[in-house]
């Protein structure tokens, strides 16, 4: 009756839709990988031959307000499940991790594990939250085969957590609209239960694997303040990065850690009195295009609905990634009553001040400063900034630290002097950049990747070797090219399998950027221009200076000269200069 | 598990050991060796994997578990009418009548011999209403104190885990005598620590050993009749008892005094909201896949199968159906703020009635004055300074003898319900509770009459006064009961 197998590596995901199959008949969903879903994505626009359309403002329909409340699942990271001693896991053999409670064998009990709550409150500080002193849990009832007891453990009417405040700047992505920043309220956050895992199988068989029962989760709910799609996905981008960079939660949506639920509703604009319009909710958005395109498709769907006269209706909608359009899964005669109850055998969780200020104290600096740090000390685009906080759940700028440490230690007691800092730059270009070029599009397998740890180090590129490369680079002791093709020998492993060092490889390879002396570069200019009078004749009295032509003339000395020995922008110059110089004048006269 | 299920599940011989107690375990608690069924289809055949704390403690204390015994199915009932397998009866002459329930099964095995001591559950009387019907002796602890890990709970904030016995003394020996009462579970989360059980033991008398003989004097201690328990459907014959029993108390050097319980007419129905809330919440893991029986008639989750609708069809009889509609409808959303809050309320309002009656404070509420302007007219002042204050209660466990069987199957659910009326507030408020048997009058023309010649006396005590209650109760008890039951 009751099936199991081993399988090959699952992603655990947060599962948060409850539909009752007693009320619907659509199986519980399926995990789909990320990858295949942007593929298929990817192919649908395809056939329909549509571009993405580029600069056309979705964020606004003239005459209408949107308004968007956003809840969100996340797991927390955590050693235990929330009720039971048993451990988490990630992608241990199935149903190897369960307690009798999981299962809900009749007379055993749930034993609230109170680590449980360090991650939760981080993640209530860092969302600027009050603390509530006493919380309780509750049981949110409804039938699935995903959920033992028929019922989740939940905080329904005493959360742990209120009134919190979340502050999206425009380095975050948010709409144009929203200017240069925008709170948005956190009503309220709750831990609560995860639910088993469904693993469907051919011809209407389902393979339940309860090591993610009663994994401990948070829901967050914001308060309606949002009203631009793009500000709806940068809030839960940031959230997740805020979860992340308190150690709260480790996966993140492309993980299947996080899940949204969007609440949609639009007005008219013409009479400010009106209330809000009736809202619908989508349930289970996995990734934050999936909530911006969800908000726009379900935006545009109830305002033709008004606008033909119709009426929007209480329901709950869906959205797989690729569509044009939310889908009706239930209406509010399909809504489960969940008979919130409190848990009988569970007491209050109390909370205590010092436990609060004690994790406030240690809670390290959130994103928003660390960007604003790398903004200032290194000269970073905002962009880039931000991206190197957020990826890798805030490992990658960890290791971008490691190597700023390390390339200090070689540049010596002058190290925070300007003339080093291109060098730092050139790191962070290449820790964001160069490093991504190494798994893109190359594999599969998402956990190819760099292996990037908590304490910044990296497996695939070990940071001493990346600081080698960086340091010879900066100082014009190798060539780019060379450079490159050293981080994929690291990458390759090559080094140090095959050579101990940088080093070793510049010495028995002969890498060393060998330069061309001034003379050479000289020769090798009017080498390469000889024979292109009608191109040098360009450079006579030209309304805008002919950079292409320049960067053929610098071609072709690459061409003839000996490569290795040429750097790109040294040739450049002394070309611009021979021109000028020599060339020029000569056709002149 | 197949066909009948006797009320005595036998496993094999009893140890001849002189040492050995005998002890029966209500179907309900985990014993390994044994199913647990409930007395639920659903549950038919089914073995929990691990054993309930207290079977476990016991066995270590010298019993030996000898056999499971029958109950209302999931413990809902009060006559162990409702089981799947098996229609318990009172036994000794009087097969005819209803032996109580939910523990019916177990208050049998004690009354036949068959065990020297047994486990119940009380959830709302289920320990002290077979002990009155069956003349046994039926104690319900203060919630908290014996752990729950284990026992299937049907309303877990109620659910109590109970000890009948011929006498007073193998449940004051095993509670007290062997500390029991000092043994927290980690595995129940409704286990009071140790440090509190330490902190309650030390505001009370009579944890130091048990030695009833010192403890139990009567003399000196005020016992409480509660007005309102002086009901309509009160049998003259137990309200008989009830006065004789006053009266020998008197006799013993204690007194007697009227209180008032105002909330009590509240009781019942919060209970009978309460308890069913909680049970329908409970009993929604019964869906037949991960253990217990599956209904394959229609077991598949197609569009027209829903996954476990039939088994939870077939599987569940029809009082435990009811109490789950009832208890669903209760915690509806249109339903909760009418039912389920205001009979948390009440709740509250019992507790805070015998609160008020008691000497003793209890040790898990902050002390607490009570206003005489916020008492009803009803209540009896004894001074200026209020009313007067008891160290136990003193009332009938069930307003009548056993009924017969015949009768009790023509009842409507409601009349049954009635029974409970006397044993739900001391649930309510957690508070410990103790049947023993007593005389009644008997009129030697009436057949019947000589037949049912005891009713259960009822003793409730402040929280965590357990081991008075037993020490007061052992000495109690041959002075009211002058016949030989046994």
């Amino acid at each position: 009756m009751w099936s199991t197998t081993l399988w090959s590596s699952q992603v655990r995901a947060v599962h948060t839709e409850t539909t009752s199959p007693l009320l619907n008949n659509t199986p519980s969903p399926v995990h789909v990988p990320l990858r295949k879903q942007l593929k298929d994505e990817a192919k649908k626009q395809k056939a329909l031959g549509k571009k993405k359309k580029k600069n056309v403002n979705n964020q606004v329909v003239d005459g209408w307000e949107l308004t968007v409340g956003i809840e969100i699942h996340a797991q927390l990271n955590t050693a235990r499940k929330l009720f039971s001693p048993a451990t988490t896991s990630f992608n241990d053999d199935p149903n190897s991790h369960v307690a009798y409670f999981d299962l809900a064998t009749p007379g055993s009990q749930p034993l609230f594990q109170k680590e449980t709550l360090i991650p939760a409150l981080r993640a209530a500080l860092a969302l600027n939250c009050d603390i509530q002193n006493v919380s309780r849990f509750d049981r949110k009832h409804y039938f699935h085969w995903d959920q033992p007891s028929g019922y989740q453990i939940t905080q329904y009417y005493e959360p742990f957590a209120r009134d919190g405040r979340i502050l999206l700047q425009a380095r975050d992505g948010i709409a144009a609209e929203d200017g240069d920043g925008i709170s948005v309220g956190i009503k309220q956050i709750q831990m609560e239960q995860d639910t088993a895992k469904t693993l469907a199988q051919p011809g209407d068989v389902h393979w339940i694997d309860f090591n993610r029962v009663g994994l401990p989760l948070i829901e967050i709910i914001t308060l309606p303040d949002i009203h631009y799609p793009a500000t709806a996905a940068a809030l839960v981008r940031k959230i997740q990065a805020l979860l992340n960079a308190t150690d709260s939660c480790v996966l993140g949506m492309e993980a299947g850690g996080l899940r949204a639920d969007v609440n949609v509703s639009v007005r008219r604009t013409d009479d400010p009195s009106t209330p809000l319009g009736q809202r619908t909710e989508i349930k289970n958005l996995s990734s934050f295009k999936a909530v911006e395109d969800a908000i726009i498709a379900e935006r545009d769907r109830q305002i033709s609905v008004l606008e033909s006269g119709g009426k929007v209706e209480s329901e709950t909608r869906g959205w797989s990634i690729g569509s044009t359009e939310t889908r009706r899964l239930r209406g509010k005669e399909g809504e489960v009553d969940y008979r919130y109850m409190p848990d009988p055998d569970l007491a209050p969780v109390i909370i205590d001040n010092d436990l609060v200020n004690h994790l406030r104290d240690g809670m390290g600096e959130l994103p928003d400063a660390e960007i604003d740090e790398l903004i200032q000390r290194f000269e970073l685009t905002p962009k880039d900034a931000l991206s190197l906080v957020t990826l890798d759940g805030g490992n990658r700028v960890e290791y971008f630290w490691n190597v700023v440490d390390l390339l200090a230690r070689r540049f010596g007691p002058n190290a925070t002097s300007p003339e080093y800092l291109s060098g730092y730059q050139l790191a962070a270009n290449w820790i964001l950049h160069e490093l991504g070029r190494l798994t893109s599009g190359r594999s599969e397998d998402d956990a190819q990747d760099l292996g990037f740890t908590e304490d910044g180090q990296c497996d695939r590129v070990p940071a001493k070797h990346l600081v080698d490369i960086l340091l010879y680079l900066h100082q014009r002791k190798i060539n780019a090219k060379v450079a490159k093709e050293l981080l994929w020998a690291v990458f390759r492993r090559r080094i140090p399998d095959e050579y101990a060092t940088i080093e070793t490889v510049l010495d028995e390879e002969q890498l060393w950027f060998d330069e061309l002396n001034e003379d050479e570069y000289i020769k090798l200019a009017l080498e390469a221009a000889e024979g292109q009078e009608e191109v040098v004749k360009q450079f006579i009295n030209y309304k805008q200076f002919p950079q292409g032509k320049l960067m053929f003339l610098v071609g072709r000395m690459i061409r003839l000269g000996a490569e290795e020995r040429i750097d790109p922008k040294e040739a450049e110059k002394v070309m611009k200069r021979v021109l000028e110089e020599t060339l020029v004048p000569a056709i002149r006269n | 598990m197949e066909g009948r299920h006797p009320s005595i599940q036998n496993q094999g011989p009893i140890e001849e050991n002189g040492q050995a107690i005998r002890l029966a375990v209500k179907d309900n608690i985990s014993a390994l060796g044994f199913s647990t069924t409930c007395a639920s289809n659903i549950l038919a055949g089914n073995n929990i994997p691990f054993e309930a704390t207290i079977v476990r403690q016991l066995r270590q204390r010298g019993s030996t578990v000898t056999g499971k015994a029958g109950m209302d199915e999931f413990g809902m009932g009060t006559h162990s009418t409702t089981s799947a397998f098996e229609n318990i009866h009172n036994v000794c002459g009087l097969e005819k009548y209803s032996a109580g329930g939910s523990s019916g099964g177990s208050a049998v095995a004690v009354r036949k011999g068959e065990a020297e001591l047994a486990l119940g559950t009380d959830t709302g009387g289920s320990v002290r209403m077979p002990a009155a019907y069956t003349g046994t002796v039926g104690f319900k602890p203060s919630y908290g104190m014996l752990s729950r890990w284990g026992v299937v709970p049907y309303a877990n904030s109620l659910d109590t885990v109970g000890i009948l016995s011929r006498t007073v003394g193998p449940i004051g020996a095993a509670i007290i005598g062997q500390n029991l009462y000092l043994e927290h579970d980690p595995n129940d989360p409704t286990s009071l620590p140790s440090h509190v059980r330490q902190r309650c033991a030390a505001e009370r008398r009579g944890y130091d050993s048990w030695n009833p003989g010192q403890n139990g004097t009567i003399q000196g201690l005020t016992f409480g009749i509660p007005i309102e328990y002086n009901i309509e459907e009160l049998d003259p014959r137990i309200r008989q008892g009830w006065l004789t029993v006053a009266q020998k108390v008197e006799e013993l050097g204690g007194r007697i005094v009227p209180v008032s319980l105002t909330s009590t007419k509240n009781a019942l129905s919060a209970y009978y909201v309460i308890a069913p809330a909680e049970a329908s919440s409970n009993l929604a893991k019964y869906d037949g896949i991960r253990y217990g029986q599956r209904n394959r008639e229609q077991a598949s989750d197609s569009f027209e199968g829903i996954l476990y609708g039939k088994t939870r069809e077939t599987g569940f009889g029809s009082e435990v159906k009811r109490r789950i509609l009832l208890g669903s409808y209760t915690l509806s959303s249109e339903a909760m703020d009418n039912y389920f809050i205001q009979a948390q309320k009440v709740r509250r309002l019992v507790r805070r009635d015998f609160d008020r009656v008691f000497k003793l404070s209890n040790p898990l509420e902050d002390q607490q004055p009570f206003d005489l302007s916020d008492m009803e007219d009803t209540v009896y002042l004894e001074n200026k300074f209020g009313p007067a204050q008891v160290d136990f209660l003193l009332c009938p466990t069930a307003p009548t003898t056993p009924p017969l069987l015949e009768d009790v199957m023509r009842q409507t659910p409601l009349d049954s319900y009635m029974n409970d009326v006397f044993t739900v507030p001391a649930s309510l408020a957690g508070l410990p509770a103790i049947s023993v048997p007593m005389d009644i009058p008997v009129d030697p023309s009436d057949e019947e009459q000589k037949l049912l010649s005891f009713g259960g006396m009822q003793l409730i005590g402040q929280y965590w006064d357990d081991a008075r209650l037993l020490s007061v109760a052992d000495v109690l008890a041959p002075h009211i009961l002058q016949q030989t039951l046994f």
